[in-house]
This record gives C-alpha cells, sequence and structure tokens, in this order.
C-alpha cells in the first residue's frame, strides 16, 4: 500500500504566546516546535496499517515554512520512509496548505489512504483533511476513532455530537483525520531516530504543486491576546443567597443568561 | 608409597580435573561477553579492600549473627585447608607430614586445627538452625544450601573422629593438643580398640574426610557455593568508589548498534563474575523496597535469574552464536521487575561480595526503552516534555525562573562574577512545594551574604530521570546542553537542593565535560553554620526525624551534614527512624519512579511514612524535593498531614535563622 500522512508543526502546548511587535502574528521566537499531537495518531496509524501490509510504503507530507522538516524527521523516526516537505509561507492558511498537500498528492503515483490529525493544536480550525479531501475528489471521514480495514473498503467510527458515533464506509483511496483515542502513539526507538537522520526529505515549492500565494483564502488584519484570567468569586452565606447571588452574577456581570 | 597413594592420585586428579574443567566453562563465559567491563587500575587499593573484606570478612560482619557465623567458618576453613593439604601430602607420601616444623609448633598447628574444626561444626550447627527453624524470608529454602551444610557439617566431623582414633592408634606426643578430639578419644576408650584396629578406624575417617573434600571440589562449580572462589576476586575487582555515574554510551560510534543489554551476551564479564559470586544470603532482598512492598522485583532473584538465563545459553555463549541467545527479559525477569527498581542501591551496599545489582536494570532498561521503546505507557510524557521544555513536568522553559519573583536573585546572564550558582532543577523552578523550599535556601544564602546567581531560563533538567529511566540518548542531550551552559559561565561551584542533581552534576557531567565542585545544600548549610555565618537561635522546640535521601546517603556517602543541621537547631530532639544512614528505606520516586504509576503491593511511600510515624516525630525533615512530595503524599494517606509536617532541612534553619 502506498500510504500519506499528513503532518503540521505547531509550538508546543506550554509555550506562552508573544505576539509580533506589529501585531500580525505571533513572536516565533524561543518557540520550541512539536508535531500537532492528532498528527501523532495519524501517523501511529499509518505506520499499524503498513506493519499490517508487508510491502507498503508510509510517506509523511508537511507544508509550512523550512522548521516543519523537523517534524517530518520525528514522523520518519517514528518508523514512516519517506518525507515531502511544501515550503510555504509562515501566514500560509488551511486552502493554500490543502490545496499545496493536493498538489504533492497527485504527483505521486499511487495514493491509497490519506492520514491527517483531525484539527492542528494551533490553529484548531479542523479544515485541512477534508480540503484535501475536495481537491483530490477523495472521500473524506473525520474525528475518527478506530478503523476496520478490508481489502477494498473500510469503516471508520466516528465521533459525533452528543457522545454518539457513527460508521461511515468508504473505499479506497480515501482520507482519514484521527482523533485522539484512535490509538497510542509510539515512542521512537533509537536506531530508528538514526535512521531517520539518513532518509531523504523531498523538497517542493508551492510553485511545484500548482499553489501560489492566491490559494491564501485567509488574511489576518490583527492578532491580540486572550484577556488575562481573572481571579475566581467565592460567593457566600447561605445556600438561597449563595444562588441568588450567582443568578444575579450570570445574568448581570456574564451576561449569560 | 602405598595403595592408598595410588587410589589418592587418581581419584583426586579426576576431582580436581572436573573441577577445573567446569572453571574453565564459567571463564570462556566471560570471555564470551560483549559488554564492556570495568577497567582494572589502583591494584594498591584493591588489595587493600581484598584484604580488609576477603581475609578480615568486614563486609560480611556487618550482619550480627550470621556474619559472624560466616565469618567463623571462613577463619576455620582457612585453618582446616592447611590440615587438609598435609592430608593430601601424607596420603601420596606417608613421610610428607608437616611436622618437621618443630613439636611446640606442631603441637600448635594441631590445637589450631583441633579448635577450627570445633568451631565450624558449632558455625555449621547454628547455620541448620538457622535455616530450618528461624527461616529469614531472604534466605529462602535451598536445596543447594543443605546439601553444602550437609557436606561442611560431616567434614567437620570426619576430622574429628579422625584425630580422635588417630590418638588411640598412633598416641602421638602432641595428642593433648587435640583438646576436643582427645575429649572424644577419652569417650572412645571403653570401646577397648586395638591400637591397629583405632589406627585403621582413623585411616578410614581421613578417607571419608578427603572424599568429602574432592566431592565438594566437583560440586562447587556448578553450584551457588561457586562463591568461595569467585567472591575473592569479584571483591578485589569491585567498584572502589561510593560515588558512581552509569557509563555513558558513545552514540558517536557508529559500529555500536545495540545500545543496553537485549540478551545476556550484552553484559560483561565482570557482570558474570557477579552472577558467580552470589551465593544466596538475601541481605539484598531484605533491604529492597520494591520486593518488602510485593512488587515483583527481588534483587537476590533477579541475579538468580540472570545466572539460570547465563547457563541456559550456555553452549550459544560458547559457540560464539549470539544470535542464539535468549532475551534477558524472560519468564522470571519480567518487565514489571526491571521497572520496580527505585535505584536506591541498598541492595548494593547490603551485598557482602559487591555485586552491582543496580547496573543490571539500568542495561536492561536501556534496551527496552532505547531499542524497543518499551516502557510504562505514563513515562512517554515525561520523555516528551523534557525532549520539548527540558523538564519532566509539562511547563514553559520560560516560566523557570518565575519561583524567584521578588526574591532579587540574579541570573548568570546578568551577574556571572558569583563565588556559586545555584542550581535550582525542575522541582525547584515548578513544583509549588518545592518553590518554597528554594526560596527559604535562597533566603539563607542572602542572610550569610553569600554571593550567588541562577542560570535562570538557561538552566535544563539534569536529565536523571531520563537516564535511571533507560534513555540514555535523551539524556545526553540535556547533559551536553547543560555542560555547555556552564562550562560557557566559567562555573567553578554548584549548590543545589536536590540530591539527583547534585549526583548527576557532581558524578556523571565529568564524562562530558563538566568538572565542579558541587555541594548539597545540607553539605553548604552545615558549612555555614560551623563557619558562623549562620547562627539558629530560634528553636523549633520539636521532635524531628530525619529521612536519608538515597543520592546524598548510598550514593554519596552524605549522611551527617543534614543531621549537623537539624541537631544546630536550638531545642531539636533529633530521633532515627528503625531504618536510617545506609539502612534508610527509600521513599519510592528514585530510578524514574517518580513518574511511574505504582499498581502492585503496598506503595512505597506509605510504608516509609508508617516508619516516621512510628518515632512520634512532630516533623519528619526531608533534603530531596521527591522525598518531601512521597512524605507528604503518605502522611495524606495516613491523614496525619495536619499533625506530622514534612519539611526540608532549610525551611527548618530559615525559620531559625535571623
Amino acid at each position: 500500500m502506498n500510504i500519506y500522512v499528513c503532518v503540521k508543526q505547531v509550538p508546543d502546548t506550554e509555550t506562552k504566546i508573544k505576539l509580533a511587535g506589529d501585531s500580525s502574528g505571533i513572536d516565533t521566537t524561543g518557540i520550541k516546535w512539536i508535531m500537532s499531537s492528532y498528527d501523532e495518531l495519524a501517523v501511529e496509524e499509518a505506520l499499524r496499517l503498513k506493519e499490517k501490509n508487508a510491502g507498503s510504503l508510509v510517506t509523511v507530507i508537511s507544508a509550512g515554512p523550512a522548521r516543519v522538516v523537523d517534524t517530518i524527521r520525528t514522523a520518519l523516526a517514528m518508523g514512516a520512509d519517506n518525507g515531502i516537505h511544501i515550503e510555504l509561507p509562515e501566514s500560509a492558511d488551511n486552502n493554500f496548505a490543502a490545496k499545496s498537500l493536493a498538489g504533492a498528492l497527485k504527483k505521486e503515483a499511487k495514493v491509497d489512504i490519506v492520514f491527517f490529525g483531525k484539527e492542528a493544536l494551533d490553529d484548531g480550525t479542523a479544515q485541512t483533511a477534508q480540503l484535501t479531501g475536495e481537491y483530490l475528489g477523495l472521500p473524506s471521514a473525520t474525528v475518527i476513532l478506530g478503523i476496520e480495514y478490508s481489502a477494498t473498503t473500510l469503516k471508520c467510527k466516528r465521533e459525533i455530537e452528543g457522545g454518539s458515533y457513527e460508521m461511515v464506509e468508504m473505499p479506497f483511496p480515501c482520507i482519514i483525520a484521527a482523533q485522539k483515542g484512535l490509538n497510542d502513539p509510539r515512542y521512537a526507538s533509537l536506531p530508528n531516530i538514526m535512521k531517520a537522520k539518513k532518509k531523504e526529505i523531498k523538497m517542493l515549492k508551492a510553485a511545484d504543486v500548482g499553489a501560489s500565494d492566491a490559494d491564501q483564502k485567509l488574511r489576518y488584519k490583527n492578532f491580540q491576546l486572550p484577556p488575562p484570567k481573572q481571579a475566581g468569586k467565592k460567593i457566600s452565606g447561605d445556600a438561597p443567597a449563595q444562588a441568588k447571588e450567582l443568578v444575579r452574577l450570570l445574568h448581570e456581570e456574564a451576561k449569560v443568561i | 608409597m602405598t595403595w592408598q597413594t595410588f587410589v589418592f592420585l587418581a581419584v583426586a586428579s579426576a576431582a580436581f580435573g572436573y573441577s577445573g574443567y567446569r572453571l574453565a566453562i564459567l571463564v570462556r563465559l566471560m570471555k564470551a561477553q560483549t559488554g564492556k567491563g570495568p577497567a582494572v587500575d589502583k591494584i594498591p587499593e584493591r588489595i587493600q579492600t581484598a584484604i580488609v573484606n576477603v581475609l578480615g570478612q568486614k563486609a560480611v560482619l556487618s550482619k550480627k549473627g550470621a556474619g559472624l557465623m560466616h565469618a567463623i567458618i571462613f577463619w576455620g576453613f582457612l585453618i582446616i585447608t592447611l590440615g587438609t593439604l598435609e592430608q593430601f601430602v601424607s596420603t601420596i607420601y606417608n613421610q610428607w607430614n608437616f611436622e618437621f616444623i618443630g613439636e611446640a609448633a606442631y603441637g600448635a598447628f594441631a590445637f589450631a586445627q583441633d579448635v577450627s574444626t570445633f568451631l565450624v561444626l558449632v558455625a555449621v550447627l547454628f547455620a541448620v538452625f538457622r535455616r530450618q527453624v528461624l527461616r529469614p524470608v531472604g534466605l529462602g529454602q535451598s536445596h543447594d544450601a543443605n546439601i553444602v551444610l550437609t557436606f561442611t557439617g560431616s567434614l567437620m566431623v570426619a576430622i574429628l573422629l579422625m584425630n580422635a582414633f588417630f590418638i588411640l592408634g598412633h598416641q602421638p606426643t602432641y595428642a593433648s593438643s587435640l583438646v576436643i578430639s582427645n575429649l572424644i578419644s577419652s569417650a572412645f576408650a571403653g570401646l577397648d580398640l586395638s591400637q591397629d584396629t583405632a589406627a585403621n578406624f582413623s585411616t578410614f575417617f581421613k578417607w571419608i574426610h578427603m572424599l568429602i573434600v574432592l566431592g565438594f571440589a566437583v560440586y562447587i562449580p556448578s553450584s551457588k557455593h561457586l562463591h568461595v572462589i569467585a567472591a575473592g576476586p569479584n571483591t578485589f575487582l569491585r567498584k572502589l568508589e561510593r560515588e558512581k555515574g552509569m557509563k555513558p554510551i558513545n552514540f558517536e560510534d557508529e559500529t555500536v548498534t545495540q545500545y543496553g543489554a537485549a540478551k545476556i551476551s550484552d553484559f560483561s564479564w565482570k557482570d558474570n563474575l557477579d552472577l558467580y559470586s552470589c551465593t544466596e544470603c538475601g541481605r539484598c532482598q531484605d533491604l529492597c523496597p520494591a520486593f518488602n512492598t510485593q512488587k515483583p522485583l527481588s534483587p537476590k532473584m533477579l541475579i538468580v535469574d540472570l545466572k539460570e538465563n547465563l547457563y541456559r545459553n550456555k553452549a550459544a555463549l560458547l559457540a560464539g552464536k549470539l544470535d542464539e541467545v535468549t532475551p534477558a527479559i524472560d519468564i522470571n525477569i519480567t518487565e514489571d521487575v526491571i521497572w520496580a527498581c527505585t535505584s536506591c542501591r541498598a541492595c548494593e551496599i547490603a551485598c557482602p561480595v559487591f555485586i552491582e545489582h543496580t547496573d543490571k536494570i539500568y542495561d536492561i532498561r536501556r534496551n527496552l526503552v532505547m531499542m524497543e521503546s518499551k516502557f510504562p505507557a505514563e513515562v512517554q510524557a515525561v520523555f516528551k516534555n523534557m525532549e520539548t521544555n527540558a523538564s519532566p513536568w509539562a511547563f514553559s522553559p520560560s516560566d523557570r525562573a518565575q519561583w524567584a519573583e521578588g526574591l532579587n536573585v540574579k541570573t548568570m546572564a546578568e551577574d556571572s562574577s558569583v563565588d556559586i550558582l545555584l542550581w535550582v532543577g525542575c522541582a525547584g523552578s515548578y513544583d509549588d512545594r518545592n518553590k518554597k523550599v528554594l526560596r527559604s535556601f535562597v533566603s539563607l544564602l542572602k542572610k550569610a551574604e553569600i554571593k550567588f546567581a541562577i542560570l535562570g531560563t538557561e538552566e535544563q533538567c539534569t536529565g536523571d530521570a531520563a537516564r535511571r529511566i533507560g534513555n540514555e540518548y535523551l539524556f545526553q542531550t540535556l547533559a551536553k546542553a547543560n555542560v555547555e551552559t556552564l562550562n560557557r559561565y566559567n562555573v567553578k561551584k554548584v549548590v543545589t537542593a536536590c540530591p539527583h542533581c547534585f549526583n548527576t552534576i557532581k558524578n556523571e557531567y565529568k564524562d562530558f565535560g563538566g568538572n565542579y565542585e558541587v555541594f548539597h545544600h545540607s553539605q553548604f548549610l552545615a558549612r555555614l553554620i560551623q563557619e558562623g555565618k549562620l547562627k539558629p537561635t530560634k528553636g523549633p522546640d520539636q521532635t524531628i526525624t530525619f529521612h536519608d535521601s538515597c543520592y546524598m546517603g548510598r550514593w554519596n556517602n552524605v549522611y551527617e551534614q543534614p543531621r549537623s543541621v537539624l541537631g544546630s537547631l536550638p531545642g531539636v530532639n533529633l530521633v532515627e527512624m528503625k531504618k536510617n544512614h545506609d539502612q534508610a528505606m527509600c521513599c519510592g520516586a528514585g530510578g524514574g519512579r517518580m513518574w511511574m504509576e505504582e499498581h502492585t503491593g503496598k506503595r512505597i511511600n506509605d510504608t516509609r511514612t508508617e516508619m516516621a510515624l512510628e518515632t512520634n516525630a512532630s516533623v519528619v525533615a526531608a533534603s530531596c524535593p521527591f522525598c518531601i512530595t512521597m512524605l507528604s503524599d503518605g502522611m495524606k494517606t495516613k491523614e496525619m498531614q495536619d499533625k506530622v509536617k514534612v519539611v526540608d532541612i532549610a525551611e527548618l534553619l530559615d525559620q531559625a535563622t535571623t
């Protein structure tokens, strides 16, 4: 099988986000970059599928600035075979990324399945998997918790609102976006880390995959940090008085009821 | 020359020949090992330790009762073996006895033989009593031990009977020197044996004795009694210093493709000698915090099981077919056994033959983690935190110096012209409880007018936990980064309130180019008090017990300084727990266990907390962030957190000084 995984590099979840001086984006100096954790699930699922199908190859693709090569290496260290880096500007949006990823996938000889994480840890828009599917004309299923593979189709367990699940059946080739719970991603073994350093990563430009600035659909004007967290309020008095005060606060201060 | 000469030479050659053949196999197994053994240096010190601990039995005698029993058997056998030698040579040629040394000297020789034989017999009877009646848990039931004791006891009885009948049969001039045998012979006087008959009986028992000795020679190489041959060399080759760093792996060396021990063949020749030396006395197991809380690990069984694995793979090892050697993790040594170790080193301190148990566990962990990515699931987040944020906890590196806000503590980047660097550690930086300890320690440094600075956001985790868990690669990444930072600021002296940081920076960073004079805050504070720079005046007026941290105590031999800090506090009544100093029980957090769940048996920290509560102290003092966490948790479990406080020595001293 020819298995593909699209991964995004995001700031570590412990990062203290600071804005760039002109508020055009975040200040990336000093940020520790990691693979978005949903994408780790995607890589793991791809590797498990490969292990079940001898002779399969797993290719990792990431679209973004030069630094994302490190994240491709992380996936290679987990056990992926090849890497493709599509160089995009820091500000590229989901559509630009999806168009580029689809373009890169179209250049591949044969694509059986493409894994994504269900959303990125940074912007959390949950768009890229479906958009890529659309550009490729492939069926896609998102927020996937479990997959049963058969020779020509796969059945996916999909999480939906209200704590329920739905089952989706799709033919190969298709797109899957992984949800937490699908698997437990592995920790790269040292021999694989060493091997990953020597694996080749194909470098592509946006133009090579038929994408350009014109694919950028979102233009950011101004970034703002959320207001700092306020200290909690403790309501005192007996239970009826507390309830009354709570209702008043929710109504007058929080304005939620 | 008689028929006896020829019979003896034939039997002895066969026995010693076979024994030598078996021993040669053991040596070949040592040579077959692929792991790198230690360098054999400092010969004079090695000779000294061998004299003190083998001939002097020092380490053996550290355990009362059984230690004395062993020493008597050992010293007795040294003397008795001279007598056995005389029997051998005089059997080969009857003129060759030791009487040429003179009548008086030979009388003394005979006296020593006789008394030793009797004392060994008494000691052996005590050993039988201990094994069969007292039955200490550590010893277990051993078929092997029963055979050895039967051999040894019979040997002594044979010697006494041989001598008793010799006195009746030959009436030697030195008969009165054989005090015990002489008494026995007088008991036989009523039998009215002719001299010839008595002499024949003596010869009979001499043969019994010699045949048992030869049988012993055949038996030793394949039994736990092999320690009589291996323990001496193992003591000579022991790790001389108490302080030890783990062996670094050279990741630059591309010919190395196996990290850690996947199989018994990945261990070193010295590890084999450790296995040969174990006589299953159980002292390691008696002190092991894992074993004593029903975990699957017993350091004794680890050694026994590794030896079993070694012997099981003997054919493949000797044939050089290393790919046929079976894995180190097997039905006996499961992964749970390997993860149960807290690296407290109680086993190593207890071992009278200087076996290094923990290194074998680390070697197996290294393989599990780096080669197979197998470790308790909760550890993965710890590794990832260390990789991205240089801390086992998930906090931003940019917040590392937040604990010191408002304290006016300089960073090295701001001012590096200081006397000493304060190494804060991850617990001091991020753990709310331990931040208070650091704030107290800073307060003390200021009171004593010490010029110090911290690295602030440039400090990274030392990597201790990664290394103990087996992730040497991650450890080295952190170690190299820290050494680079410390050397960039030309740091000479370091003080830290964390024993794990202390041990790593002091004993392990030198392998990566980091050489510093490192102090634990207990050492530093004790000195400041001694120099009069800190004067405790306000007494806590409390009964305090001190919990030894493994990484200060057993790892670095620091027991007295924290006690001297506590002793300097006015009105303090310092009481010891039943297990203290090098016998102290681990809190359960070492060896990376801080970040692993404890699923099996009783919790180690609860067990140690109970020992602290038994002292009726109102304060439990510690000098390690992890001990404080574990014991505080223990107090909560026991619902004693309001009655008994768990505090760091620095907090107590800060309150006592102005």
